[in-house]
This record gives structure tokens, C-alpha cells and sequence, in this order.
């Protein structure tokens, strides 16, 4: 596993994914949809695997001595780690937001979703959905990958789209929580949109294991 | 026994069938597997490697199942093909030091002395390569992990006739240290300057499998070469 991960950071990807991490970074921006930022690391995931595509990856990692299967797990595994270096930039900024810049006025007036526990919680269910959706529909024939992409825009702008104005419905204004407010509530619903997005993977790392051991090549 | 066994296999497409293709292939020989394009030798090629999966039949090397020995087997293999070439913009360096680490039978030793044989300089690019150079590029990879078996689909497509010439003499050079070679073609001299034994393919039946000389005394006429026989046998105007 530690060999087509390694083969995956230095043979299979291209620099945009890399790149692409510091859109974490956009939950420092007010008056945005933060959770833009999740789909845009996703978007250079998606241009890897069109760069990989190219390269004739998949072939080159199906005849390397390795199961099948584990050309999937590598690439489920690059994905992850591309989205775990995303999130712990975007956590860096939420807790900067909760504490450093808890007050600042530009923040304070923002209409839009707050960077807090709940907008981490559900960037991780945004990347979840890219691994459902993109990565498993792109193992359904190890080649086409444009309509599970534009699958997984039409599914992450409409969640974006809830996620952003659910603390408008009366109720629910805890979940767009300033600084370190209802603390308990916003890592619970961190907890919740981690364990979203894990499971989601999970399944559909299994699920495309699965479709590829099946597909010709 | 022959080190690999292809037993019955059998794939349906909707325009094409590969019907119950068997052959084995022997150590330290050179098979050439013919057919003319679209005869079905890419279709057993990647059956024999799994990456299509045959209606039925069964693929063995070194006495077991490919399926459930696939990793094991891969490490005993070497594959190249003559029309596609891995990370046209990454350097041969990276692509082998990527490669080297799946392979605890990684021969550094081995891999210098098939770089400097096949004059391939390692800051370069597969796209900056010829056919020829991408060719030996592959088998590079497959010979320093020292694969007892070599799979090449086309590896002569494209070239001109002087790398032919040179990459038929490197296949000779193989089977002398122990490698079984198997290769495609549609080019009958490449069959003719250095196989041991002929595997013929038309329409998706294998025609024939046999060593050179039987290959030759079964289906040749009298001062006819192997190009005018397999012309003949193409033209379905054969008889056994």
C-alpha cells in the first residue's frame, strides 16, 4: 500500500492537486460561500486524474505486481490525503476564526456561513460526496470521468447551496456559531460530517474495488 | 510443462469473438504470436495479463492460477507494448524509481547494464523518445526485475527496419539467458528472423500452434516461404 501511495505522489499526480489544497485557505474569506474552498480542492483532484488518465496510469498500476484492488485503494488513498492536508488548513483557519479574529467586525457582519465546526463538518461531507460520486463513478469504467464530475457539481453546489442558508431557517442560527460559541454543538457537528464523509468513502472505496476487479481494461 | 498455460479462452464483443484460444509457451523460447490486425492478439494479450476478463477460460503461470497468484505472478512478468507509452512527460529516472520499488527481484546491477546496452539516457522523457527507444525503455523496466516471462504486444509496430533488426537480436539475446519471449506481430519477418515457435491467429480462432519447422512442414508448399504460406493461410485458401 505504502508503494502505490508513494507511486501515486510522485508518478501518477499532477502539481494541481498540491496546488489546489490552498483553497483551504478561502475560509478565511468573508461574504463567500467558505465551502467553495472543499469543492475547488476537489476540482484539482479532478484535474490529476485527468492527467493521470493521460498518462495511461491506470493500465501502468493494473501490471504493476500489486492486486487490482489495490490500484483503487492508491487512489482512494491519494484523494484522502489531498483532502486531509485541505482540511487541516481549513481547521487552522477555523480555529484562527474562533479565536484570533473572533471579533473582527468583517467577520461579525458576514451574511454568509461562518468558518466553524459545522462548515469543517460538512466541507468533509462535500469531500465524502466527491469520493462517492466522482471517484466511484470514475472505477465504473477506469476511463470516463466527465459525467460523474458533473454529477458530483450538480450534488456539491446544491449541499453548498443548503449548507449556507440552513442557519437562516428560524432554529438553527446555532449552526452559523461565532468564535467559540456552542462549542459542544460545533465539534458535534464536525464529528457528524466527518463521520458522513468517512463512511461515504468507505463504501465507495469498497464498491469500486469491486468494479474494477470486473471491468476490461 | 510450459511455464504458461492459456486454456480455453473464450471473449465475445459485439462485432468480434476469441474462441477457445489454447497455447503454452515454453522457457528459453521465442514465441511469435501472428495474426493480421484485429485477429484477436491484444484481445488474448490483455486476457493473458487480466486486464479484460475472457467468458470463460483460464490463464496459468508457473503452474498456478493467475487469479488469487496475481502479485506473486506479476513479479515474474514483463510486459510492453509497442503502442503505448507510461508518463510521456515524467523523466525515465522517476518512472524507474517508482517502478523499482514494487520489486523485492529489483536487479540495480542488471538495470545499469540494460541502460547503457540500450543507449537510454534517464533525463529524458518517453516522449521524447522514438517507437524503438520507448520499446526498450519497457523492456528495461521488465528485464531489471528480472521477469522470467516477456509479454510484448506489437513491440516492432512502427519501428523502422533497423531497430527491428536490433530489437529482434536483444529477443535472441533473451532467450539465451533462460527469458521466454512472446510477442505479437503482423509482420511475418519478424517471425521468420527469430521465433522458435508460431502461434497463428485469424478471426478470433488460433489456427495454429506449433514449433517453426512443424509450423513450416505442416502448412507450407514447396519452395514457399513463411510469408507466402501465411498470406495463403490469410487468403483461406490453406489446407491442412
Amino acid at each position: 500500500m505504502r508503494n502505490i501511495l508513494l507511486k501515486e505522489l510522485t508518478l501518477s499526480a499532477s502539481p494541481l492537486p498540491y496546488l489546489f489544497i490552498l483553497f483551504g485557505l478561502m475560509f478565511f474569506v468573508p461574504g463567500y460561500p467558505v465551502l467553495c474552498g472543499a469543492f475547488f480542492v476537489c476540482l484539482g483532484i479532478f484535474q490529476g486524474f485527468q492527467a493521470a488518465r493521460e498518462a495511461n496510469d491506470i493500465i501502468y498500476s493494473a501490471l504493476l505486481p500489486i492486486a487490482k484492488r489495490d490500484v483503487v485503494r492508491g487512489k482512494y488513498a491519494f484523494v484522502l490525503l489531498i483532502e486531509a492536508a485541505a482540511l487541516v488548513l481549513m481547521a487552522v483557519v477555523m480555529v484562527l476564526r474562533m479565536t484570533v479574529f473572533a471579533q473582527a467586525p468583517v467577520y461579525l457582519n458576514n451574511a454568509l456561513m461562518n468558518a466553524n465546526g459545522f462548515a469543517l463538518g460538512m466541507a468533509c461531507v462535500l469531500f465524502g460526496l466527491f469520493n462517492w460520486i466522482f471517484v466511484g463513478g470514475f472505477f465504473k469504467t477506469a476511463y470516463k470521468f466527465a459525467r460523474p464530475f458533473v454529477v458530483y457539481i450538480v450534488v456539491a453546489f446544491t449541499v453548498i447551496l443548503i449548507a449556507e442558508s440552513l442557519h437562516h431557517v428560524p432554529g438553527l442560527a446555532v449552526l452559523n456559531a461565532f468564535g467559540t460559541d456552542h462549542l459542544a454543538m460545533q465539534m458535534l457537528l464536525l464529528c457528524a460530517g466527518l463521520c458522513c464523509g468517512i463512511l461515504m468513502t468507505v463504501l465507495a472505496c469498497r464498491k469500486a474495488c469491486l468494479r474494477f476487479e470486473r471491468i476490461d481494461l | 510443462m510450459s511455464i504458461v498455460e492459456v486454456q480455453g479462452l473464450t471473449k465475445s464483443y459485439p462485432a468480434f469473438t476469441l474462441r477457445d484460444v489454447s497455447f503454452g509457451i515454453e522457457e528459453a523460447r521465442i514465441t511469435g504470436f501472428i495474426g493480421r490486425n484485429g485477429a484477436g492478439k491484444t484481445t488474448t494479450i490483455k486476457a493473458m495479463l487480466n486486464l479484460l476478463h475472457p467468458d470463460s477460460g483460464e490463464v496459468r503461470y508457473f503452474g498456478k492460477p493467475f487469479l488469487g497468484n496475481e502479485a506473486e505472478i506479476k513479479k515474474r512478468i514483463g510486459y510492453s507494448t509497442g503502442t503505448v507509452s507510461w508518463y510521456p512527460r515524467k523523466k525515465l529516472r522517476q518512472i524507474a524509481a517508482s517502478g523499482r520499488r514494487f520489486y523485492d527481484t529489483w536487479d540495480e546491477a542488471a538495470y545499469q547494464q540494460y541502460l547503457a546496452m540500450f543507449q537510454l539516457d534517464e533525463e529524458k522523457t518517453p516522449r521524447e523518445l522514438s517507437e524503438g527507444m520507448k520499446v526498450k525503455f519497457n523492456l528495461l523496466l521488465a528485464l531489471s526485475h528480472r521477469a522470467e516471462v516477456l509479454i510484448l504486444d506489437e513491440p516492432t509496430s512502427g519501428l523502422d527496419p533497423f531497430s527491428r533488426s536490433e530489437l529482434l537480436e536483444i529477443f535472441t539475446h533473451l532467450k539465451q539467458e533462460g527469458v521466454a519471449v512472446f510477442f505479437s506481430t503482423h509482420i511475418i519477418s519478424d517471425i521468420e528472423k527469430c521465433a522458435d515457435d508460431i502461434l497463428y491467429i485469424s478471426h478470433g480462432e488460433l489456427v495454429a500452434a506449433a514449433s517453426k519447422e512443424a509450423f513450416t512442414e505442416r502448412f507450407s508448399e514447396d519452395g514457399e516461404s513463411l510469408e507466402e504460406t501465411m498470406l495463403r493461410l490469410e487468403r483461406g485458401t490453406w489446407h491442412a
